[in-house]
This record gives C-alpha cells, sequence and structure tokens, in this order.
C-alpha cells in the first residue's frame, strides 16, 4: 500500500496552496474572533463559559440559529472547496499520469487524497481552535474541556465528512466545471434545501395515503421529517454538538419548528427512538465520512483516465 | 522472458476505435520502437499497458503480470515516461522524486537521480516554473527510480531540444545496457532509428509492421539502389555477370555511361568490383536509397508496395545514426555516398552515432 506516499504528496501540495492559508487565517479569525468578541466584550465574567458561544443554540420556531450550525456551514464550504478538484484538477492538467504510472493503486489514490486533504482542513481547523483556546485563556473563561473537546472531534469528523463528498464528487465528474458545479449544487442542497425537501416528504406521504383513503398519523410523519432533517450532516453535527453540552430531548430539537417540537417533545422524553439516539446520529456521521468516499472509488476505479 | 504481450486487443471509445485487434509481443531487453502517425494510437496502447484505459477485447499482460488486475506489480518494476502528463505545479522537483521513492518504496537517493537528468540545480524549484523539456526530464527522473526492469517512454523527446533529445537518448541507451526492456512511442522516425532493435508501425489502431529497421526496408523493397558512372558502354556480358552476384536483383542500364543496380547494401562493393573486373572504368557511384522517412510514409499513408520512393543522395537517410546496441543494425552501413569503394565497405553504423548532426530531421 502506498496510499501514505499519495497522502503526504496531497498534504504537502496543499500545504503550499494559497487556499489553505487563507482558510487557515479565516479559521484563526472566525473562531477567535467570536470567542473574542463573546467572552471578551460581550460576556460579563460570570457567564464566560465555552457553551454560552460554542453551545449557543436559539430556536426561532421557523428559523434556528446556533453557533455550532454556523461553524458548520462555513467548514462545509471550506471543506468540500477543498476537495471536489482533487481528481478532476490532476485529470484534466495531466498530474494524474504521474501518480498512476507509480506504483499507486485507484484505492491507495482515493485513501490517500481523501486523508490528505482531510488533514488540511483539519490543520486549519485546529489553528482556529488554538486561537480559540488562546483567547479563552486570556479571558479566563470556564473551559468545559470535556465538553469543548467532544465539540472539537464532532467537528473534525463534518470537515472530513464534507471532504469526503467533494472528493466523490470529483471521482465521479468529467470535469473540473462539472464537480464545481455539482458543489455548488450540493453545498445549496445541504445549506439551504435540505429541511424544506424532509418536511416535504411525510406531506407528500400524506397526500398520496390520502389518495387511497389513508392517512399518515401527524406523528409519524412529524418522526419521518426530523428524521430525514437529520440525515443531513450539517444538522447531524448539529444535533452531536448541542448533545455535548445539553441533555438528548433537548439537542434533538435545536433545529426543529415549534409545531414539531410541540409533537416530537413528549416522544423524546424517557427513552428516545434509536433512530433519534446520538449513537445512531454519530453512525449517520460516520456514514457520511465512508461512503462518499467509497462511492468516490467505486466510480475512479472504473474510469478510464 | 516476455516483457510485454497485447493479445487482439481491441479498445473503443463511444464512436472511435482507437486500437483494433492488436497482438504484440515485446522481448525483454528489447528496445521496441512504436511508430505511428499522431492519432494512430500509440498512446492509447501505452495507456492499455498501464491500466489507464481498459481493452474492450483482448488481453494485455506486462512483465509477466495482466496489466489489469495486477497493474500495482506491473508499475512497481516499470519506470514510465508519460504523454500529456503534468508535473505539479507547487512540488519542488526533488519533493517529485521524493514522492516517485516513496510510491516504489525504493532505496534511492533523490539529488542523485536528478543530477542524472541535469536537474540537480533546479531540484529545490517548484515544478510549476519549470520548461516543458524540464518537466519532461523531471518526469523521467521518477521513472528512472528504483532501476526499473521495464521502460515505457511515451514521445519522450517532446519539448526537448536537440541536446536535451541526445542526453534522453543516452540515457535510454544507458538503461537497455543495463538490461532494461524499453518501449517507446515516436511520431519521430530517427530518434526511434537510432535506439531500436526493433519497430511497430501502427496506423489507424492497426499493427503494419513489426521488424527491425532493416527488415522494414527489405520487406517493403524499399533498399538501395546504386547508380555507377561508366567511362565507356558496358556490354551485356557485365551485364549479366552484375545479375549473378549475390544480393542483386535487378540491373539496368542508365543511359551510356551508366549503370543502375538494385541490390543489398552490402553488395555495392562486389558490384563495383564485378564491373572493374571486367574491364570497365569506373568513374563515380552514388547510391540512391530509399529515406526511412519515406518508407514510414509508405507504411503509414499507402500501401508498402508503392514504397521504395528513393532519394537523391544517400546521406540524407541518416542511417549513420543507427544504434550501437542493436544487434539488428549491421547492415544499416548505407552511409557511403560518393565514389569511394573501400569506403563503402565501411561498417560505419557504430562509433560515430552519437556525431549525427541533428536530431530528428531528415533532408530530402
Amino acid at each position: 500500500m502506498s496510499w501514505q506516499a499519495v497522502a503526504r504528496k496531497e498534504f504537502r501540495d496543499a500545504i503550499r496552496s494559497r487556499w489553505l492559508h487563507g482558510s487557515t487565517l479565516f479559521f484563526a479569525l472566525f473562531l477567535g474572533g467570536a470567542a473574542a468578541l463573546f467572552f471578551g466584550v460581550l460576556l460579563g465574567p460570570e457567564s464566560r463559559q465555552v457553551s454560552n458561544l460554542f453551545g449557543f443554540f436559539a430556536s426561532l420556531g421557523v428559523f434556528s440559529f446556533s453557533f455550532p450550525g454556523l461553524l458548520a456551514l462555513v467548514l462545509g464550504f471550506v471543506a468540500l472547496s477543498t476537495s471536489y478538484g482533487s481528481i478532476t484538477e490532476e485529470r484534466e492538467s495531466g498530474s494524474v499520469k504521474l501518480l498512476l504510472s507509480l506504483p499507486n493503486s485507484r484505492l491507495d489514490v482515493v485513501v490517500g487524497k481523501f486523508l490528505g486533504r482531510s488533514a488540511v482542513v483539519v490543520a486549519a481547523l485546529l489553528v482556529g481552535f488554538l486561537a480559540t483556546f488562546v483567547v479563552l485563556v486570556a479571558t479566563g473563561t470556564r473551559l468545559e474541556i470535556l465538553r469543548f473537546s467532544k465539540q472539537i472531534v464532532l467537528t473534525w469528523l463534518l470537515g472530513t465528512a464534507f471532504v469526503s463528498v467533494g472528493l466523490c464528487i470529483s471521482a465521479l465528474a468529467d470535469s473540473n466545471r462539472e464537480a464545481t458545479l455539482a458543489t455548488m449544487g450540493l453545498y445549496l442542497v445541504f445549506a439551504v434545501l435540505w429541511g424544506s425537501i424532509s418536511e416535504g416528504i411525510p406531506k407528500l406521504l400524506n397526500y398520496a395515503a390520502e389518495q387511497v383513503g389513508m392517512s399518515v398519523a401527524e406523528l409519524t410523519r412529524v418522526k419521518i421529517g426530523v428524521f430525514l432533517k437529520y440525515l443531513n450532516p450539517l444538522k447531524t453535527y448539529e444535533t452531536l454538538a448541542a448533545q455535548a453540552y445539553y441533555p438528548v430531548a433537548q439537542a434533538r430539537l435545536v433545529s426543529t419548528t415549534f409545531g414539531e417540537q410541540a409533537v416530537l417533545a413528549p416522544v423524546l422524553q424517557g427513552n428516545p427512538p434509536f433512530y433519534f439516539s446520538g449513537w445512531f446520529l454519530f453512525v449517520v456521521l460516520l456514514a457520511w465520512i465512508v461512503l462518499p468516499a467509497a462511492v468516490g472509488y467505486w466510480a475512479f476505479e472504473r474510469a478510464d483516465l | 522472458m516476455v516483457a510485454i504481450e497485447l493479445d487482439g486487443v481491441t479498445k473503443r471509445f463511444d464512436d472511435v476505435t482507437a486500437v483494433s485487434d492488436l497482438s504484440l509481443t515485446v522481448e525483454e531487453g528489447e528496445v521496441f520502437g512504436f511508430l505511428g502517425p499522431n492519432g494512430a494510437g500509440k498512446s492509447t496502447t501505452i495507456n492499455l499497458l498501464l491500466d489507464f484505459v481498459r481493452p474492450t477485447a483482448g488481453r494485455v499482460s506486462v512483465l509477466g503480470h495482466d496489466a489489469r488486475e495486477e497493474s500495482v506489480a506491473v508499475r512497481e518494476r516499470t519506470g514510465v515516461l508519460p504523454e500529456g502528463f503534468d508535473v505539479y505545479d507547487r512540488l519542488t522537483g526533488r519533493a517529485h522524486v521524493e514522492f516517485a521513492i516513496d510510491s516504489k518504496d525504493a532505496d534511492a537517493d533523490p539529488d542523485a537521480v536528478l543530477e542524472r537528468v541535469g536537474l540537480a540545480d533546479a531540484a529545490d524549484r517548484q515544478a510549476g516554473g519549470y520548461s516543458k523539456g524540464m518537466r519532461q526530464r523531471l518526469a523521467l527522473a521518477m521513472a528512472l527510480v528504483g532501476d526499473p526492469d521495464l521502460l515505457i517512454l511515451d514521445e519522450p523527446s517532446s519539448g526537448l531540444d536537440p541536446a536535451g533529445a541526445k542526453e534522453m537518448r543516452e540515457i535510454v541507451l544507458a538503461e537497455a545496457e543495463r538490461g532494461t526492456t524499453v518501449f517507446f512511442s515516436s511520431h519521430i522516425l530517427e530518434q526511434v532509428e537510432a535506439v531500436c532493435d526493433r519497430v511497430g508501425i501502427l496506423r489507424e489502431g492497426e499493427l503494419v509492421a513489426v521488424d527491425s529497421i532493416e527488415g522494414l526496408r527489405e520487406a517493403s523493397d524499399a533498399d538501395a539502389t546504386l547508380r555507377v558512372a561508366v567511362g565507356s558502354p558496358v556490354g551485356d556480358d557485365v551485364l549479366d555477370a552484375v545479375r549473378d552476384l549475390d544480393g542483386v536483383r535487378h540491373v539496368e542500364r542508365d543511359g551510356d555511361d551508366a549503370v543502375r543496380v538494385g541490390c543489398d547494401s552490402d553488395a555495392k562493393t562486389r558490384v563495383v568490383s564485378a564491373i572493374e573486373e571486367r574491364g570497365v572504368t569506373v568513374t563515380d557511384f552514388t547510391t540512391e536509397e530509399a529515406s526511412l522517412e519515406d518508407l514510414f510514409l509508405a507504411y503509414t499513408e499507402g500501401d508498402a508496395d508503392v514504397a521504395a520512393p528513393v532519394s537523391d543522395d544517400a546521406d540524407t537517410t541518416g542511417a549513420d545514426a543507427t544504434d550501437a546496441g542493436s544487434d539488428d543494425a549491421d547492415a544499416a552501413d548505407a552511409d557511403s555516398d560518393d565514389a569511394d569503394a573501400a569506403d563503402a565497405d565501411d561498417d560505419a553504423e557504430t562509433d560515430d552515432a552519437d556525431s549525427t548532426p541533428a536530431e530528428g530531421e531528415v533532408r530530402r
């Protein structure tokens, strides 16, 4: 296996890219800046604790906002941008011929690229968290180190999930242009459309059932809708991050509407169904890391260069 | 041992058949030149060897491994200079070679490899700033890492200046000397001629000829025609005597003061001697020989039978660039030209091979 060689090459290449320098600086300013703003300016000394920023969730019913959600949006974009060209660019320039004339298998290439590009994203992210850490210490903020570490690991995983998605696009696309468009389209789906789609599907099911004289119970509809919502890696991350700071029942409702909350809250109290449990959603997050890369490998393995 | 074996290989892209029912065997230790005009299917064939593309039909095996299933095993022992490749702009020359060393799990000194291809001075520069020729050298350096058993070079001297092409040729020859099998493609005849044991000519995806260069020359009836200028008209007896010589195919008068003899290159001296022995004064003689370019064009454009076009002056063939390492190249002593019969004997194939003035040109 020479995936290490490919991963090292990817990293050495990317570490010199302005994109990496830019995204590292961005994360440092974004995370460190937000921490400085909150803990240095906005919050009084008594409320200076990590969860007041990194565990900041506000649900306005139809619209919810959270700091982890914002971080996820930004990170998803950065990670996709880092990886969507990883194969198409090499195919277009022809450097893929150098890559594959060496004894690297196509699996080595996919694994190596995934690891190398993930390392790039994670490095940028960690620099950002390091900046945050400095601010936290400087402002005398309570670290809540266990909860915060959980969130850092989840953020790390989310970054690699989007690297994986980008890599998948890159393997499937015929050209860099196609990969760019597909990435933009997919980002739009994840960031904007997913919610409407997952609310629409149960309504559609109900409509279909009504046509044959049946109906789907409201509770089932809500469960399906919320379940679909959390399959979106951005939301999977958001609710898991919430769970690092709050009880499950509360964490599962972070990106639901008031209507959904009213129906679902009693179900989540006590013993929530397994598909709303933390470990299940954690598996969903891991699947977003593994499956896209696997599909990418499947496509790349079959492709003529 | 067989280094490369293609068996009934066809490759179709959507609506284009790039390679059609190609069967070819290259023995280990051989230097094999793959000739053909642009678009003939050379690169596709090479891409098939490396599993860059997969055959529509047929079987490809390289160094005893199936090119599809065991491609990594193939590439572990193969050095490749691909066509239409590019370097990683942000990585230095040394980083490229280190990547090759890493991938091949080889034990090599990057600087020594770069030195060998003449890039030692540029080792620490980002390859994005390299010229086309430097990129070509860098890829060659990567190919040479780990002392491969097989070198596959696709249009190796494209982008190189004459000196670079010469260095490239010397490296190829040195590798061949070491026992490495070399398979390379070119659309420029002289490069192939200068280093190859055998050549294959590809045209529109089909292999139209495989032979040594001399073999091809003979096969296409395109070898020397000797024009002997004589002081006085020659009789039929002289013509008959010449006709009986070994290696002579036809004899005819060319006016009153000359004779034209179609013969093998090595029969020229005998022809001149035979005429002189019969009391005819030879005032001058010239060899008119098909240039390899004519030969090549005959194979790639028309049919081989109408080949045999001749050039005006034998030394335009560039035949004296014939490879020293070649077993088959012996008969290529067709350099001789003006008169001196002693010279015609001279086996000029070897020593001055590198002194050929220009790369890749045929004057006509």
